[in-house]
């Protein structure tokens, strides 16, 4: 089962690196939310009570309903839904995509751990690799927002691939984590859409020396 | 006792923001630096011991606790005058950013779990946003979005670096993730994944330490906040990258990657030196310059680090007394804004006319910064140079010479052209500045000046044995 749904996460990153309507972004980052619930779920069996009370607020709460909620509202209020033109075009997107899970699990491959599964370790690599992606490629704030959650995505993956040793401490930290970046991010992002409507990255260019 | 400090630290911000007039702010914010140093003394009486498990009051904790109680309370006093005619909302941000930063940092200081530095460590940018914003303009906006999203991501990045140093060794995460168990892990860990770590850790913190890869931002931060702020930025928030990276490499250190580590050091070093000598020539903006002046120092303190041995030594005592010169220095730029009204460099000139007191500080912080005797800084450059000869470290020797020469052509011509050329433009006059005002830069650089000639025991005890385990 927890196989199935690496794959599916693995598809739902293959997708959001070529889509280009912000809605879609946010559909996808909820469906990841629900599928890193999921992968947890069945991945960590020995887990403590209060761990899976993180893991969830962390992944349903969090993940899939307050941060796609934020970026809805970031939508309607720069009332902007289309990446940049000047975005590199899906056709490019799938290419390098393609290339980047080659080298993930070339990676994964060289890098390989006995306490971890190659795929989960592939899938996360490549998580990491589309999200920097998102944020590289992409002339649009909302985009590099989205990339920025796709990285985040990518290191709690990571943390499930190495197993349920990890104190509680670091589990605190995570939601810390996202709670300051997706609260202060949204908010900066809508300021931002004040000022510059386009809510493109060109514009904020003004810092030169 | 430290939970007691973050309750009352907390209470005491929560207040600011019921606060609806000014004064109370300041009062509230002068109980906290009292906290602060109250906090600080009680550190020092209790050297060595753990409080609430994950905090330990070690040297190199205490003295840059010590630095930061002296800079809290110089920024506490500059911001004051500062902020004078500041609407009172802004006034009230300014001092919730301000007061979390100082609260964040201790516990970044003072954890002594790698995981409890990086959840600090990501409560200061939450911090530094709220001052970097707050004059509130496109340039703000701009640098505090790029300050907030590449610090996320940096933090995002140095996470997945403990995340590799658990996989390392796995009975390091199922023993709590302490620096003690790491160092004790990795002596049997695989050492790839240590290496990994390690780079990951150091490109995420480099954010905060403003050196090589993610340096960028901490330039913007400082160019854009205002003059006591980006002291305190460029000073107390820059100690906590580098003590987060010593910490993780003395922890490495001793074990079969520890030489390899060095090696990431000094080549992160030496981009960071030449990334500074490149931007100092053609920057035009005196806030920027001294931000690339941190930049060098921050890049010269990671080569000390890299060459080890004496070189750590050097690099702890380089920090320290940079501490103290560069607050000088913006807080002096802070008030020649208040004569000038700019920070652009040609804009400017005539300052020994305008402000003697302020251009003496200048004169004598640019002294202090290029590291010429009489300045302390130049006790730690040269051990970093004996060092890199007496481990035959020719090549870095010539690269850092050689990239020093230009800093000190691009600093001195910058400061020197401020201070004395003739201004081509009309100035206000009018401005006047209380030269008791300036005594606290005064008092700051004499001690890093008096440290060239003599180095206080205790202090050179502390230093010792913070760098201590490392080769």
């Amino acid at each position: 089962m927890t196989i199935f749904l690496i794959l599916l996460y693995a598809l739902s990153l293959v997708y959001i690196s070529i889509a280009e309507r912000f809605r879609t972004y946010v559909t996808l980052i909820a469906f990841q939310g629900l599928l890193l619930f999921g992968i947890s779920f069945f991945e960590l069996k020995k887990v403590e009570t209060l761990n899976l009370i993180f893991i969830f607020s962390e992944t349903i709460i969090f993940k899939t309903i307050i941060v796609p909620i934020l970026l809805y509202r970031v939508i309607e209020k720069t009332k902007s839904n289309k990446v940049h033109k000047k975005s590199l075009p899906g056709y490019y997107s799938i290419i390098l995509v393609s290339f980047m899970l080659v080298i993930s699990y070339l990676i994964s491959f060289f890098l390989q751990h006995p306490s971890i599964d190659k795929i989960y370790f592939t899938v996360s690599l490549f998580a990491l690799f589309s999200g920097l992606l998102l944020i590289i490629t992409h002339k649009k704030i909302f985009s590099q927002m989205v990339g920025f959650l796709v990285l985040e995505n990518a290191v709690f993956l990571f943390s499930l691939a190495i197993g349920n040793e990890m104190p509680m401490l670091i589990n605190t930290g995570i939601l810390l984590d996202i709670f300051i970046s997706v609260l202060i991010l949204g908010s900066f992002a809508t300021k931002i859409g004040d000022t510059i409507q386009s809510l493109e990255t060109e514009e904020l260019s003004h810092l030169k020396d | 006792m430290i939970i007691k400090y973050f309750i009352i630290g907390l209470i005491i911000i929560c207040s600011i923001l019921l606060s609806k007039n000014k004064i109370l702010t300041s009062t509230l914010a002068g109980l906290f630096i009292c906290l602060q140093v109250g906090f600080t003394y009680y550190v020092v009486t209790h050297r060595g011991q753990t409080d609430a498990i994950y905090f330990t009051f070690d040297e190199l904790g205490l003295i840059f606790l010590g630095i930061l109680c002296i800079l809290s309370i110089t920024s506490y006093y500059t911001s004051l005058i500062y902020l004078k005619f500041e609407p009172v909302e802004n006034y009230n941000i300014y001092y919730l950013g301000f007061l979390g930063l100082i609260l964040s940092i201790t516990g970044v200081y003072l954890s002594n779990n790698i995981t409890l530095t990086w959840i600090f460590m990501e409560a200061t940018t939450l911090s530094v946003a709220a001052l970097i914003y707050h004059n509130r303009t496109i340039f703000t906006l701009e640098a505090t979005w790029k300050y907030i999203f590449i610090c996320s991501t940096g933090i995002a990045l140095a996470y997945l670096g403990i995340l590799f140093l658990s996989m390392a060794e796995k009975g390091f995460a199922a023993n709590g993730m302490s620096y003690q168990n790491l160092a004790l892990a990795a002596k049997v860990g695989n050492p790839l994944y240590l290496k990994l770590a390690f780079i990951f850790i150091l490109v995420g913190y480099s954010a905060k330490m403003e050196i090589f890869p993610l340096y960028t931002i901490g330039i913007d931060a400082n160019y854009v906040a205002p003059a006591p702020a980006s002291a305190f930025i460029s000073t107390a928030l820059v100690n906590a990258g580098f003590l987060s990276i010593f910490r993780v490499y003395k922890a490495l250190t001793g074990t079969m990657v520890g030489h390899w580590l060095g090696h990431v050091l000094l080549i992160t070093g030496l981009f960071s030196l030449l990334v500074a000598a490149v931007y100092m020539q053609r920057v035009k903006n005196f806030k920027r310059l001294l931000a690339y002046s941190t930049v060098e120092v921050m890049g010269i303190a990671t080569i000390g680090l890299g060459l080890g041995g004496s070189g750590c030594y050097a690099a702890i005592l380089l920090v320290i007394l940079h501490s103290f010169v560069k607050s000088s220095m913006f807080y002096q730029f802070g008030q020649a804004h208040k004569i000038l009204k700019t920070y652009k460099i040609f804009k400017t000139g005539g300052y020994m006319r305008l402000y003697p007191a302020g251009a003496m500080v200048l004169l004598i912080g640019l002294i202090i910064l290029i590291g010429v005797p009489p300045s302390g800084l130049f006790i730690p450059e040269l051990i970093i140079f004996r060092t890199a000869f007496a481990t035959n470290q020719w090549i870095i020797f010539v690269i850092v010479s050689l990239l020093i020469c230009f800093i000190i052509y691009g600093m001195s011509s910058k400061i020197l052209q401020l201070v004395f050329s003739p201004v081509e433009r009309e100035i206000d006059t009018q401005a006047k500045i209380n030269p008791l005002q300036t005594l606290s830069q005064f008092i700051m650089l004499g001690f890093a000046m008096y440290m060239c000639f003599s180095q206080p025991e205790f202090l050179k005890d502390l230093i010792l044995k913070a760098s201590t385990i490392l080769p």
